[in-house]
């Protein structure tokens, strides 16, 4: 068996498990309304948040797309960061498998993104029912028709990839702890606050605005939203072309898979050298 | 005749959506006061099922059981008041919390007062040689400590009947043996204090049960001493053969004229066939059966019987060959 | 044969079920990291909203009194709701049961342990974010706030048993259910936006749940401004009688859950 299909098998392996660890614990159709009942209850928090303040005034269409689509794409993040970073810790502590997955042939980055491709295809069908949703209840300036789907799918794809990069080194981190229950939560709020995804982040202070900048993700909202709604973006990067905020997702892409791979190296190391790759740990 | 615990046509069956099984199927069963009564039977018996209903997590399908005199169905809470459970391989409680407060902990769920049973605790640390492991956390403790400590637990709350599940299951020697002595050392301080065991192991109930009731398919197929159900195979002559590894036989030596009962079981490499034989004359028949197989005689020798033998001649087969079945 | 009176042993079921979880926070801190620094990321997040929207300062308060009532909602689905279900994957659920004690004290016990985490992770909220931001307080009514956030918690409590008897009946599903009760009751609850935005019939559904109420209630006496969802006074009666509605529910549907378990061998099936 050639090296590659023995990879390509552990990718497929990977992806069943991480789907079927997600998903087959009921029904698929409850397991759909649970996917879209928080983050369909996030947008309508915003929603409401809003039209307090707005009180309905003219314009409201552009600002409420622009939380909407934030939280329905926020969906990524959630699974793929949170959800891969803690089945990485739960792995460990709770099936107490992964030291098998580990002495495998399979490579580990293949494990992992065959795991974290599991979660994202939770995240799609809640971001795509949540939009869906959303846009006829409040009635959105999204048109099926008009979407800019190449950009959409560039930004989204370049976007997901710094998202693994980023769970997997931090999944990676968080076997030093004994008890790293919420982590995987916690790495994902941060990345909420400075990702632009509910308010633009001119509203953060100059150091959290600073750092914001040099994250992908607020890049790929800036593209979600005006791939969405064109012209009526409401746009956190006004002086930006479409391609120049393309150029910067790539470029902060890049730079995080780098530092990623870095920091995945670096846990990697440290978790064999201090045996915490079969470690007892709470979950 | 003063009875601790009695059972009476207990049935349990276990449903789901797609099959239904049947864990007891009529167990009547009386354990005196003061006995070391032993559930003797191979994985899936029922005996778990049996212990489960006794300590009142568990209601029988139908019949009716008694412990202490008290009805485990409706007198639930009472009957909590006079019974201890220890199961083998547990892993129960807060790993974080010293040995010392786990045991602590436990008994303040059955009211007791804290400074007595503080003493208590100590007494039981020092004679389960657990002294030293009093204020270790309990999670950095060994399977065997661990044990221990799950017995000391059962013991604090000064229960008049005692249920253990396996509890020595997954032990060394040192530590099973310690378990036990401490089980014998409890039931010498107080007559009036009752065991029931559920074990796999033959040795343990030999040993350490004054009564033995063997379960099967959940069922009783015999109860008695241990000396009284071997008495059962004593006109048998038990005879060990050991050989090479090889083809299929077991069938073979059942089918020879004499061989009343026979099972396997295979160790370091070598199958070891436990033959009950009506007359001596039979293992001539054995040896040629043998000698045709082409494996090869690494032993022979004759024994006095066991429990497990005494399981064989009731079940027809051995306790691994059950569990398999 | 004489044993320890039910009383007795209620209550020191309850200081010792509260044991692990008191000595548990201080021999593991990392809890500390995650408490305070989640709600408070998340508290955070939301008050940026309104400061993108230009609010008044008052609704800056409402996220931060949010915050502070959801450390209590997050204690009673992961640490009380959800316990029994962990306790039985563990083991202990069995030991529990067997024990001559009530599974309501195990609860409280647990939440009593949980309280402190709970405490800490609102202190950090309110003290964190209300001075990050500048956010001032009417100080007029303060003990009437705290008397209702005392009523609330206790409402929430007893709702919380009612819950965890449910739980029970849940295999691995329950971990997603517990999930699921969190943005939605954020919602319903208006945690984030005054309860009178959700309108009558949403707020009407959400008032079930007794931090909509007690919410309302302290934001009315300590954010004056706040847009009435309910008189004050009708709130406070209404939460006084969620306690007592969800006591006396609590210790049916703990009876019945006991008896249920037993007969489906709930108690002693273990689940991941």
């Amino acid at each position: 068996m050639s090296e590659a299909i023995a990879q390509w098998r552990g990718f497929k392996a990977a992806t069943r498990l991480g789907w079927k660890i997600s998903s087959n614990w009921t029904q698929p159709l409850i397991f759909v309304i649970y996917s879209v009942l928080r983050p369909l209850s996030a947008a309508f928090i915003l929603v409401i948040m809003y039209r307090v303040i707005s009180g309905g005034a003219p314009g409201t269409g552009a600002y409420l797309a622009f939380l909407v689509s934030g939280v329905a794409f926020w969906s990524f993040v959630q699974y793929g960061f949170a959800g891969l970073s803690n089945g990485i810790v739960e792995d460990r502590g709770e099936y107490k498998m992964l030291k098998y997955v580990y002495t495998s042939p399979a490579h580990f980055y293949v494990y992992l993104l065959g795991r974290g491709l599991a979660q994202l295809a939770s995240a799609a069908a809640s971001a795509v029912i949540v939009l869906v949703v959303a846009t006829v209840a409040l009635r959105l300036p999204i048109h099926p028709l008009g979407v800019n789907y190449p950009l959409l799918l560039s930004a989204s794809f370049l976007a997901l990839l710094a998202v693994i990069g980023m769970a997997m080194a931090y999944g990676l981190l968080l076997l030093q702890a004994v008890d790293a229950h919420g982590y995987g939560e916690l790495g994902s709020g941060v990345l909420y606050v400075i990702s632009g995804a509910i308010f633009p982040i001119t509203v953060l202070p100059g150091v959290l605005a600073t750092l914001a900048s040099l994250s992908p993700l607020v890049y790929w909202m800036e593209l979600i939203r005006r791939s969405l709604l064109g012209s009526q973006a409401i746009r956190m990067f006004p002086a930006l072309s479409d391609g120049d905020v393309m150029l910067r997702l790539v470029v902060t892409t890049v730079a995080t898979l780098l530092l990623a791979h870095l920091v995945f190296t670096w846990a990697d190391r440290q978790a064999r050298r201090k045996g915490l790759i079969d470690m007892e740990s709470n979950w | 005749m003063d009875i601790a615990v009695e059972t009476k046509a207990l049935r349990r069956v276990y449903r789901s959506r797609r099959q239904e099984v049947v864990a007891l199927d009529g167990i009547d069963l009386q354990v005196r006061r003061g006995e070391r009564f032993g559930v003797l039977g191979p994985n899936g018996a029922g005996k778990t099922t049996l212990i489960k209903i006794l300590v009142t997590l568990l209601l029988p399908s139908s019949g009716e059981a008694f412990v202490d005199g008290l009805d485990v169905i409706r007198q639930f809470r009472e009957v909590r008041h006079r019974i201890a459970m220890v199961s083998g391989g547990e892993n129960v409680g807060f790993g974080m919390l010293k040995v010392r407060e786990q045991l602590w902990m436990f008994s303040q769920f059955y009211g007791m007062p804290s400074a007595q049973v503080r003493r208590h605790i100590a007494e039981l640390l020092e004679r389960l040689g657990l002294s030293e492991a009093a204020d270790r956390r309990v999670s950095a403790l060994s399977s065997g400590m661990r044990q221990k400590m799950n017995l000391i637990r059962g013991l604090i709350t000064n229960p008049r009947i005692l249920f253990l599940d396996e509890p020595t299951v997954a032990l060394d020697v040192g530590a099973a043996r310690d378990v036990r002595d401490e089980v014998r050392r409890w039931m010498a301080e107080d007559p009036s204090r009752t065991v029931i065991l559920t074990t796999h192991y033959m040795m343990e109930a030999d040993e350490l049960c004054d009564r033995v009731a063997i379960v099967n398919r959940g069922r009783i197929v015999a109860q008695g001493t241990p000396a009284e159900l071997k008495q059962q195979v004593q006109q048998d002559a038990i005879v060990d053969l050991q050989l090479s590894p090889g083809n299929r036989l077991l069938d073979a030596l059942r089918a020879v004229d004499g061989v009343a009962a026979a099972s396997v079981s295979e160790q370091d490499g070598i199958d070891r066939f436990s033959l009950h034989l009506s007359s001596d004359a039979a293992l001539s028949g054995v040896m040629r059966v043998v000698e045709g197989s082409g494996r090869q005689i690494r032993g022979v020798q004759k024994r006095e019987p066991t429990l497990e033998d005494a399981f064989v001649k009731l079940v027809g087969r051995g306790m691994a060959e059950e569990e398999q079945a | 044969m004489n044993h320890p009176s039910a009383i007795r042993i209620f209550f020191k079921t309850i200081v010792a079920r509260a044991y692990p979880r008191f000595v548990g926070s201080h021999r593991n801190l990392t809890w500390l990291v995650t408490e305070t620094l989640l709600p408070l990321i998340g508290t955070i997040a939301m008050i940026y909203v309104y400061r993108a929207l230009h609010a008044p300062a008052r609704y800056l308060g409402f996220v931060v009194l949010g915050g502070v009532l959801l450390a209590f909602w997050q204690n009673v689905i992961w640490s009380m709701a959800t316990q029994f279900f962990w306790d039985r994957g563990g083991g202990n659920l069995e030991l529990f049961a067997m024990a001559p004690t009530s599974l309501a004290a195990i609860l409280l016990g647990m939440a009593l342990g949980g309280v402190y985490m709970s405490l800490t992770r609102s202190a950090a909220v309110l003290l964190v974010a209300s001075t990050l931001f500048g956010i001032g307080y009417s100080t007029a009514s303060l003990l009437p706030a705290l008397g209702i956030f005392v009523l609330t918690v206790c409402a929430l409590y007893c709702l919380g048993m009612v819950l965890a008897s449910l739980f029970l009946f849940y295999q691995r599903e329950a971990w997603q259910l517990a999930d699921a009760l969190q943005e939605p009751i954020y919602f319903l609850s208006g945690f984030y936006f005054p309860v009178r935005s959700l309108g009558a019939v949403v707020g009407g559904l959400g008032s079930l749940i007794p931090l909509t109420l007690g919410l309302d209630a302290i934001r009315q006496l300590v954010l004056p401004g706040t847009p009435q969802f309910v008189p004050l006074a009708w709130e406070v009666v209404a939460i006084v009688v969620q306690i007592v509605a969800y006591g006396v529910l609590s210790q049916v549907s703990l009876r019945y859950l006991e008896l249920q378990s037993r007969q489906d061998a709930r108690l002693i099936l273990r689940s991941t």
